[in-house]
């Protein structure tokens, strides 16, 4: 709804500087809802953090895993939560209830686990040194298949040894990263030799299988469209690919499919490798955060060129995230666990400050209107002002169906009121750009949430300033 | 006043047969309603053969007007018809503002006596005081869950509270003293009892400015809590005092997430648009201002040219208007996108206290049409205008056409300052420390309204037909009459001053 007051949209549409950090605990992986308006952050003690990204603060606390959160995914009606953990375990969370809807233990860690982008009711999960799962949770005794790594091969071979020492290169192949396509009908999947295979999520089989990078494949990621495909892999090379559009279709080929290539991304001259990647919302652009380095890059996909590279607190970051709808990156920094959130800021438009400011670039002359100071009875004024109101007004229907994210029986987050109570860590957030007053001296009861309101920042403020004191 | 008075209608005395829907959207509207359920003098019979005629009154008035589009034309539209039904006593000073819960179920009301109470609207039963702030309370917001309160008060605090347990809504801190505890968990004590305890134990300033740790007040704010508004999802709270500020609160941390430089006079109404990215408000300075809830960001300021002060501000349904209360006489419906009034309501007397009103939805459902009226599976909708006023009515207009299409005479004696609509069941606060509620009842059957004959006959809502009458002129000619009246009333006093 702001939208119709403001010219937001016309700002460039990727992030610029740090505008807030936030942080509970030591924060590994970072995941927004798709509605955006909420970032769950697993911690490394296996806390879940779910934060409110209007108020920058925290709405839940989710804990049951007891190592590391490797991976967080969200379910299409932002009510449940698959997390997993190094500790062989995922868990799905009702955020209705804070408490866990499933839990499957695994006899490995997991790598990432990916909640069906229509069921919340199954998930695929890559596991370490193990083969990936595909994981059906509709009732509480959860159902597993195991997913291959390798495609058959065709009986042609006779020779045992052969065979023999066939199967054992297979059982070296795992498979490191997993996701649904759009629909749900498929998966793909990365592997340790630089494979990508697509497996058929009903028959559970590869269809298809391509050595597409020359190191293991560490992240796959897919637009919201489910079109374009995101790679990163060890071989310091970030790879873009056009998803066949057809795989749902009832009549697929598989001898057909195809994977283009469509970009490499790599930074040649520092030879850089990438710890995390995302794409934008809309696909448009792509991030990375480096490795042994500070700085987050930023392409252009419809180019391939490299548009920004992003300045950051003096720390190396994990996992980024781009946010569904809106210029916001969020990254995991490495050794102190705190988020940080890159956005946009628009200044303050003056011609909002009164109906009769106009912002224009340079002088112009005012030229008075004919009638501008008739003198009218002000009766006169008043009923031809209370006539011309003849207009018809609307205020029942929304116009075209509301913004983004408003479902009429949209899952609600409740509103809890005794987090943070129940934690002695310290936990404290910074509204980097508020436009905060700070409140009048003389109060001994502060705790740690006072005192991060800083005086008015009226300039984009630099990094170093996100930091809140600690007491 | 005919029909209520007070001390017949204590809730209590509400058999239970009568109890009727406590949510809107049930439908069945049982000959009961015709009946005043509180036991007040009142017929059916009249009552059934005045109805009739008013509604033929206002049809006439509509085609006069213009073709309302808001529903198809084949259909008589849904007018609203709001009967007193029950009339809450317990407050020991003027009540400042009513305001039903969401889900339809509960009625807060804030009051001067410091206390703020929970009611059942169905029944009226009392079932919480809220003893707590040391000043009168302004203002009180419901959460979209219906499960917490908040309240503003003159002793610049705000408080949240639970509903069920009617004590303050946040965990308890260790560091909490016993006293403050025992004054802030007084449960069914009322007024004067609880305030003289209140003065014994005395409340500690409990909560931290600027935060709140424990179950505090939200503290912050310099001066007098005068409006407050949650947003959709419940987890923003907007407040609006008399330091010129709006305030923007993170409701789960009870911390200050931002301050707006709001006004240059007390800002005397906030509320939230549908989707929760638009904050409004207003103030005695005559300026509205249109925030961006996520930025902070001032978009859009709308100001009269008369400049009148704006006692109080609220968005449309669809969020694609605002409504502000004028204290010129006139309720304004501004497009805040292009800046412009689209229409002024007028009809009413408002010149020196804050009151407020809201709009309301009336569906067939509410007009007892339930079953029939949605052959398309849509469900017809009917918004309307309603506002207090200083002369102690309850006034309703027509969106489209800006005729009064219903005036409740003397709901309240002396000012009303309040009224909430929620459906069919609408609550109202004045100045006689009551809180009354109405609910609307379908103006006859479908069938005697196409050749009813009757007469006016004085029923609860007025004391000749000339009240119920829409015609935009006769409005005019009664706004005329009124503004005269209270030409001479003094200034600005704004609901209640403190002593």
């Amino acid at each position: 709804m702001n939208l119709l007051l403001s010219d937001d949209y016309l700002l460039q549409d990727y992030p610029e500087n740090i505008t807030n950090t936030i942080r509970s605990g030591h924060s590994t992986c970072v995941r927004f809802n798709r509605k955006g308006d909420f970032l769950a952050s697993g911690r490394v003690d296996g806390t879940v953090v779910i934060w409110d990204l209007e108020t920058m603060g925290v709405a839940r606390k989710l804990r049951g895993h007891s190592k590391n959160i490797t991976s967080l995914s969200w379910s299409r009606c932002g009510r449940y939560l698959l997390s997993a953990c190094q500790g062989w375990k995922a868990i799905l969370w009702d955020l209705q209830t804070g408490k866990r809807h499933r839990e499957v233990r695994f006899r490995a860690p997991v790598y990432g686990a990916e909640l069906h982008p229509w069921n919340h009711l199954q998930f695929a999960a890559a596991l370490f040194e193990d083969q990936p799962m595909l994981v059906d949770i509709t009732d509480y005794a959860d159902v597993r298949y195991v997913l291959p790594s390798v495609p058959k091969r065709p009986h042609l071979e006779t020779d045992a040894a052969l065979k023999e020492k066939q199967a054992k290169e297979d059982a070296k192949h795992m498979t490191t990263a997993i996701v649904y396509t759009a629909t749900g009908d498929h998966l793909l999947a990365g592997t340790t030799k630089g494979r990508l295979n697509i497996i058929d999520a009903r028959t559970r089989e590869i269809i298809y299988s391509e050595k597409i990078a020359s190191g293991v494949i560490t992240t796959l990621r897919l637009t919201e469209s489910g079109k374009e495909l995101l790679v990163n892999a060890q071989d310091r090379i970030i790879r873009t690919f056009i998803v066949p559009p057809n795989l749902s279709a009832p009549n697929l080929d598989p001898d057909t499919i195809q994977i283009p290539l469509e970009h490499k991304f790599q930074d040649v001259v520092n030879r850089l490798s990438w710890n995390h990647v995302a794409f934008s919302a809309t696909g448009e652009y792509v991030a990375a955060s480096t490795y042994n380095n500070h700085e987050l890059y930023i392409w252009e996909r419809g180019h391939g060129s490299l548009v920004r590279m992003l300045e950051g607190p003096k720390e190396e970051q994990g996992v980024i995230e781009w946010h569904p709808h809106r210029a916001l990156l969020a990254a995991c920094g490495l050794e102190t666990g705190r988020i940080n959130i890159w956005s946009v800021t628009s200044p303050q438009r003056w011609s909002a400050l009164a109906p009769d400011f106009v912002e224009v670039e340079e002088n112009v002359e005012y030229i008075e209107k004919e009638d501008e100071f008739d003198i009218h009875p002000q009766e006169e004024i008043q009923k031809r002002r209370l006539d011309q109101e003849d207009e018809n007004v609307d205020v029942l229907t929304v116009e075209n169906g509301g913004g983004p994210g408003e479902d009429v029986d949209a899952f609600r987050m409740p509103i809890l009121f005794n987090l943070g109570e129940s934690d002695s860590e310290e936990e404290f957030v910074n509204v980097g750009l508020g436009t905060l007053r700070r409140k009048s001296p003389g109060d001994q009861e502060n705790d740690e949430m006072t005192g991060e309101e800083r005086a008015a920042g009226k300039k984009a403020s630099g990094s170093g300033r996100g930091r809140g004191k600690k007491k | 006043m005919a029909g209520i008075s007070p001390e017949t209608a204590l809730p209590a005395t509400e058999p239970p047969s009568k109890r009727r829907r406590v949510q809107d959207d049930s439908v069945d509207s049982t000959p009961s309603c015709f009946e005043s359920p509180d036991g007040a003098p009142q017929s059916p019979a009249p009552n059934t053969s005045r109805l009739p005629d008013q509604s033929l009154s206002i049809r006439h008035a509509n085609l006069h007007a213009k073709p309302n589009n808001h529903h198809r034309h084949d259909q008589i539209p849904i007018i609203p018809n709001y009967q007193p039904h029950l009339v809450l006593q317990g407050h020991t000073r003027a009540v400042s503002q009513v305001r039903i819960s969401p889900d339809g179920r509960w009625i807060a009301s804030a009051s001067a006596d410091g206390t703020a109470k929970i009611w059942d609207a169905a029944t009226g039963a009392h079932l919480e005081t809220l003893v707590g702030h040391m000043a009168g309370v302004s203002c009180v917001a419901w959460a979209p869950d219906s499960n917490t309160l908040a309240t503003g008060s003159d002793d610049k605090a705000i408080r949240l509270w639970d509903r069920v347990t009617g004590s303050p809504a946040h965990a308890v801190a260790h560091r909490e003293n016993p006293g403050a505890a025992a004054g802030l968990v007084m449960k069914g004590l009322t007024g004067k009892a609880a305030a003289a305890r209140r003065a014994r134990t005395g409340v500690p300033g409990e909560g931290v400015r600027g935060g709140r740790t424990g179950r505090g007040p939200l503290l912050g704010h310099h001066n007098y809590v005068y409006c407050l508004a949650f947003s959709p999802k419940g987890n923003i709270l907007a407040s609006g005092s008399y330091d010129e500020a709006v305030f923007l609160w993170d409701v789960r941390a009870g911390r200050l997430m931002r301050s707006l430089p709001a006004h240059s006079d007390p800002v005397s109404g906030v509320d939230f648009c549908r989707d929760g990215t638009l904050v409004v408000s207003c103030s005695t300075d005559g300026l509205i201002r249109i925030w961006d809830t996520s930025t902070g960001q001032c978009l859009r300021t709308l100001v009269h040219e008369d400049n009148p002060a704006v006692t109080n501000v609220c968005f449309s349904p669809n969020g694609r208007f605002v409504l502000a209360f004028n204290l010129d006489h006139s309720i304004r419906l501004w497009d805040y996108v292009s800046g412009a009034v689209k229409k002024t309501y007028q009809g009413h007397t408002n010149k020196g206290f804050s009151i407020g009103g809201c709009f309301g939805v009336l569906t067939d459902a509410d007009d007892g049409a339930g079953e029939d009226a949605d052959d398309n599976g849509n469900i017809r909708q009917q918004a309307f205008i309603t506002s207090a006023s200083e002369d102690g009515d309850i006034v309703m207009w027509d969106v489209a056409s800006k005729a009064v299409v219903q005036r409740i005479k003397g709901a309240h004696k002396g000012v009303c300052f309040w009224v909430d609509v929620h459906g069919s069941t609408m609550a109202s606060a004045g100045q006689d420390n009551l809180i009354k509620v109405f609910r609307h009842r379908p103006r006859g059957g479908r069938l005697k309204r196409e050749n009813g004959v009757g007469e006016g006959i004085d029923g609860v809502n007025g004391d000749d037909e000339q009240d119920g009458t829409p015609d935009a002129a006769m409005a005019d000619e009664e706004l005329q009459r009124r503004i005269g009246a209270s030409e001479a009333s003094p200034g600005l006093h704004v609901k209640e001053e403190q002593p």
